[in-house]
């Protein structure tokens, strides 16, 4: 079974030097789950013990992870929750709840082996039954889930016996495992949501098979983690306790972390961290992301109807400019990849079409377009996502150059979200994250209706079947290619402009030691982080 | 200037202090850009966050705009917002205040009930919902400001109208057949204006300092419109490398609300005399 | 005095049923709801109209509307659509942080307020008096959440202290919850610090020249027991309906210094269930304020009423 796993794994492995450049430090190795990959390296040196008060300026609106999205719920609960496979900071998938797995040579069988002796924070064993009931929850629409989209081409989900599911697809996925490691497929006791008050229940108690669960969630105040007793990894976790403080302003963060209020803190506005320079006992731990910030383009809304206009914007902005006046410049500037994926599966820039700042050609493209005096047209920003705003005035700048007068248009998040899942979006700022696979980054955001999302109203026929191919590609040289190509095309048609990412900016104490962000930002790291006192 | 006007304001140094303030503010809205040389939208990210010099006098913002151009043209946003909304409270408040107090009976009932629901809402619970769900622009904010304060402009103008309308020369004028546009307009208006001027000079602090907190919660203007609320709002996140940047936003919406509750308690203590 | 009690009364329920129009009309205007947040960028659509069904959000407005009223005339907000917990419990707990500061600020600026306001009306027109106008008109025109900040990063970058930003309740722990309050509380309580002197002194003022304080003063008391003794005693009732007013006035203040120092008050939990869409708790939250806020006016114009014969009509 191992010879299998590995062969699986190792199929698409071309490691980057990425490990070097992120201060993270990686292991290509694959390997059984209690070793070093879960969760980042461990340290000989690590203490048990403790609590790890960690400051957060956003709250989960809800901890029911089959029905509440959001990156806020992300962060926590990947410390309650366990999925079948982790993903390491590159992108390779590892057993965590599955022991290991066989994947059928045309990849729509998977077959998974579970690990034997873990328990759900309820007390009750962890089992086939239990993957089942939670896969099929999750997949069916009917159940206002949100990963309903995500596993919409599974076909069925068998228990083969107390420890071994099996799982077919409609069609190839050589993304499944990667899509599987989302907290939206984290195991939980069949039949939980049968119970009465089941959802209220989960902002009281985690019923995971994480490494903590939780004691308290005082909404508007913190969320309390404690050591889940009966963790089947020996010896982890470290900390007894972890805290996360929601403090709902960086002014009030930056005196928290200041006057050790707090021991940690993920810094939203990289830009904080110059604030921080310099203070005593406090370091600033900077990595790279999975997190792009981005324009996007509806191509359904007005001038952005045009290729040409669309690409004419592409030709006028200055990404570096943006990014300098957005987060100080703490992240990468991109081409058509996250910073995270960039050395794996982006296309280099300089071969990208339409990356380079020519007001000339913009002009042009304009004229012949039938906007040789330019056009008026809204930016739209969110309220609360401090780097837009600073990011939207060099926009604005910078499309003057060309003609264009782009008036900033502020709203609030909840109207935001209403446009765009109703495919209204216009022309904004736009901030998000992906698992590392290419298929999951672009495939609900580009592929045409009705298999993808395609906010943007891209309809594109070449792009969605590149995407379609791209998913059955087996070999990591085949879907690098079809992914190539791919961006070349997002590139030239431009419903959106890839603008930087930030990177992971995380101010901790000094007692903080072994922490270490995983590209996506949710707090995995935390499993082996321990307290030096 | 007319001696007596000079002598009368010698002796009141807050009064005059007060109105010296609000023609400078006044001055300063009218004609910006005699103040400040530097365009107050223009952004420059290398020179962000410098700190005041004989350049940029108040420093530059986190985007490297001047400061002391933002807060000179943010005075007539700021300003305008304030009066603009203030004065559509008063018209229109005052004018359902007066007709309620003349009309009595269910109108003034059912109006009354009205405009105590509005005076339950705390102004910045009320300033969020209407934003909430009009959107954040000027227009809305004025709009938003302007349903807080009806109320108060109507309760003045209700009581004034009910003690006047009960004087017996608006009963002589009834008497004598005027019609009740008439009597509305030529007796209880006249007297009506001053207790919704009184009102006004009372607000205006008030709504200065709501549409500062609004500011403040991210409902506003949109970027880049200069506004002293919303530079406090930017400013909050650079307190400790760019304390300029909260400090002299701050200080003008000090100066202002001071420069009106001077003149406003200079008029008062005039009256009491 | 009894009918007008009843009429109040009446007129004070007409007013929280139409409040209760106000806040449902404008918390179902407010653009998107609750399935587009929880969505997020995921999901499919199917499941949109699902978990429409599901919150009762597919009926007709006024249906929805006389459902909640029901239920609130039962004394049940409802249950919270992304918590699933009862909007009682949660608008009850940050109720009582907001009550708590608001009550502090109160207390707290009437014990320096009043004895200020004493004195500068005792000593009207001099240099004592210039001082503490200055600082009243300063005051007043400061925006508290300007103070707020100044005093958060003041006190961290001159003390190296910052309040805990966990709030602890002061049935667990006065002396924490204090601690934790402290800023706040002085934040908003310069503005009310002004607001009472000035009311005082004006109140002082105007009693200096009456008839009583004259004869007292033509017996030989001593100024101080005047005041104390005759004065204060006299504007006592005005200042409890003072007091009212500006307890209105602080509960609607707190939104934005909870936002500052991270306190789990009402403003917060309205902000945060505003911005989630969670619309039972929204609608808890504002009817909560809007009738703490309809009975103090109550308690207000009863108290005038008692004190003031000539309202009698």
């Amino acid at each position: 079974m191992f010879e299998i796993y590995r062969r699986t794994l190792l199929k698409g492995v071309a490691l980057a030097p990425l490990a070097g450049l992120l201060g993270v430090s990686l292991s290509s190795q694959p390997a059984f789950a209690d070793d070093a990959v879960l969760y980042g390296a461990a340290d000989a040196k690590a203490k048990s013990g403790g609590r790890l008060t960690v400051g957060s300026l956003i709250e989960p609106p809800s901890m029911d992870i089959y029905h509440q999205a959001g990156e806020a719920v992300n962060f926590v609960a990947v410390l309650m929750y366990q999925t079948l496979v982790y993903a390491d900071p590159l992108g390779n998938p590892h057993p965590l709840l599955a022991e290991s797995w066989e994947v059928s040579p045309d990849a729509t069988t998977y077959t998974f082996n579970l690990r034997k002796g873990v328990t759900f924070h309820t007390g009750e064993p962890f089992e086939a039954e239990d993957v089942k009931y939670s896969l099929d929850y999750m997949r069916n629409p009917e159940n206002g889930t949100i990963g309903a989209r995500d596993f919409a081409d599974v076909q069925q989900v068998e228990v083969l016996d107390t420890h071994a599911v099996r799982v077919t697809l409609k069609g190839p996925n050589s993304a499944f495992l990667i899509t599987l490691t989302h907290r939206n497929a984290s195991p939980i006791p069949r039949g939980w949501y049968d119970r009465p008050n089941a959802r209220a229940l989960l902002n009281s108690s985690s019923v995971g098979t994480g490494p903590f669960r939780m004691a308290e969630f005082q909404q508007n105040s913190f969320i309390r983690m404690e050591r889940n007793p009966d963790y089947w990894q020996p010896g982890l976790p470290y900390l007894d306790e972890i805290v996360v403080n929601f403090i709902p302003n960086s002014a009030g963060m930056l005196v928290a972390v200041k006057n050790g209020r707090v021991d940690m803190a993920v810094l939203v506005r990289p830009q904080d961290a110059k604030q921080l320079e310099g203070a005593e006992g406090l370091s600033i731990q900077r990595s790279i992301s999975l997190n792009q910030k981005v324009l996007d383009l509806d191509c359904a809304y007005g001038p952005l109807t045009d290729e040409r206009v669309r690409r004419a914007i592409a030709l006028l902005i200055d990404r570096d400019a943006v990014m300098q006046a957005g987060i100080s410049g703490y992240g990468q500037r991109l081409g058509t990849m996250v910073p995270g994926m960039q050395e794996r599966w982006g296309v280099p820039i300089e071969q990208l079409p339409n990356q380079v700042v020519d007001v000339e050609r913009a002009k042009a493209l304009l004229t012949e377009a039938g906007h040789p005096d330019g056009f008026d047209i809204d930016l739209t920003t969110i309220i609360g996502y401090e780097w837009m705003e600073p990011a939207a005035l060099t926009l604005v700048q910078q499309l003057a150059a060309g003609g264009i007068r782009a008036n900033i248009n502020r709203v609030d998040l909840g109207t935001w979200l209403t446009n765009f899942r109703s495919r209204q979006m216009g022309f904004t700022l736009n901030d998000w994250g992906t698992p590392p696979d290419p298929n999951i980054l672009y495939y609900r955001h580009f592929r045409k209706q009705p298999e993808g999302a395609d906010f943007r109203n891209w309809n594109d026929d070449k792009a969605s079947a590149l995407l379609d191919q791209g998913r059955a590609a087996l070999t990591y040289e085949d879907r690098k290619s079809i992914y190539g190509r791919f961006q070349m095309r997002l590139a030239e048609s431009v419903p959106t402009i890839m603008l930087f990412g930030a990177d992971h900016l995380v101010v901790v104490s000094d007692k903080v030691k072994n922490h270490r962000m995983h590209p996506i930002g949710w707090h995995f790291g935390l499993v082996k982080t321990w307290l030096d006192i | 200037m007319n001696p007596t006007v000079f002598a009368y304001l010698r002796s009141r140094p807050g009064l005059a202090t007060g109105l010296a303030m609000i023609a400078v503010l006044l001055i300063v809205v009218a004609v910006p850009k005699v103040f400040a040389v530097h365009p107050p939208e223009a952004i420059d990210v290398a020179n962000a966050l410098l700190a005041p010099s004989g350049d940029h006098w108040f420093g530059t913002d986190h985007v490297g705009r001047d400061v002391f151009a933002r807060v000179v043209h943010g005075a007539r946003t700021t300003l305008g917002i304030v009066s603009g909304s203030l004065l559509l409270s008063a018209i229109f408040g005052g004018l359902a205040g007066s007709l309620a107090g003349y009309a009595r009976g269910w109108t003034d009932i059912s109006s009354g009930q009205m405009i105590e629901v509005i005076l339950s809402f705390p102004p910045i619970f009320l300033g969020v919902m209407i934003t909430g769900i009009l959107g954040s622009n000027m227009g809305y904010l004025v709009l938003a400001l302007s349903v807080v304060y009806l109320p108060l402009f109507f309760r003045a103008a209700r009581s004034t109208t009910m003690v006047e309308g009960a004087k017996p020369y608006v009963e002589a004028a009834q008497a004598l057949g005027a019609g009740h546009d008439r009597v509305l307009l030529r007796h209880l208006l006249p007297n009506v204006v001053p207790s919704i001027a009184t009102q006004y000079i009372i607000l205006f602090p008030l709504a200065l300092q709501v549409q500062a907190a609004l500011g403040f919660l991210g409902l506003g203007v949109q970027p880049p419109t200069a506004d002293w609320g919303a530079s406090l709002q930017e400013s909050k996140d650079y307190l400790l490398i760019a304390p300029w940047m909260a400090l002299f936003p701050g200080l003008a919406l000090i100066v202002a609300s001071l420069a009106v509750i001077l003149v406003g308690r200079g008029l008062q203590d005039t009256d009491d005399q | 005095m009894g009918a007008f009690v009843l009429r109040r009364l009446a007129a004070s329920l007409i007013t929280l049923f139409l409040a209760s129009i106000v806040v449902f009309a404008m918390v179902r205007a407010v653009p998107g709801d609750i399935v587009e947040q929880m969505m997020g960028q995921l999901g499919g659509s199917e499941g949109e109209a699902v978990l429409r069904r599901f919150f009762g959000l597919d009926e007709p407005i006024h249906i929805q509307y006389l459902d909640w009223l029901g239920r609130v005339l039962r004394g049940d907000l409802g249950v919270s659509w992304r918590l699933g917990a009862p909007v009682t419990a949660l608008v009850a707990s940050a109720f009582l942080v907001s009550l708590q500061l608001a009550l502090l600020v109160l207390v707290f600026s009437a014990f320096i307020g009043v004895p200020l306001g004493l004195m500068v009306g005792r000593w009207s027109g001099g240099a004592f008096d210039t001082a503490i106008q200055s600082f009243n008109v300063v005051a007043l025109a400061t925006p508290v959440f300007w103070i707020g900040l100044m005093l958060l990063f003041g006190v961290s970058e001159l003390l190296g202290w910052s309040p805990p930003t966990i709030y602890v309740s002061p049935v667990r722990s006065i002396t924490e919850n204090l601690t934790i309050l402290m800023l706040p509380m002085l934040s908003l309580a310069f503005l009310q610090i002004a607001a009472y002197a000035q009311f005082v002194r004006q109140h002082v003022i105007a009693a200096m020249g009456q008839d009583y304080v004259r004869a007292a003063r033509a017996r030989g008391m001593p100024m101080r027991r005047v005041l104390l003794r005759h004065v204060l005693r006299n504007i006592l009732v005005p200042l409890s309906t003072f007091m009212g007013l500006i307890f209105i006035q602080i509960l609607g203040g707190v939104v934005v210094i909870e936002s500052i120092f991270g306190l789990p008050g009402l403003g917060r939990l309205l902000v945060n269930a505003l911005n989630a869409r969670d619309f039972p708790v929204v609608q808890g939250a504002l009817l909560t304020v809007l009738i703490s806020a309809i009975v103090v006016n109550l308690i207000v114009d009863l108290l005038y009423r008692a004190i003031d014969p000539r309202l009698r009509t």
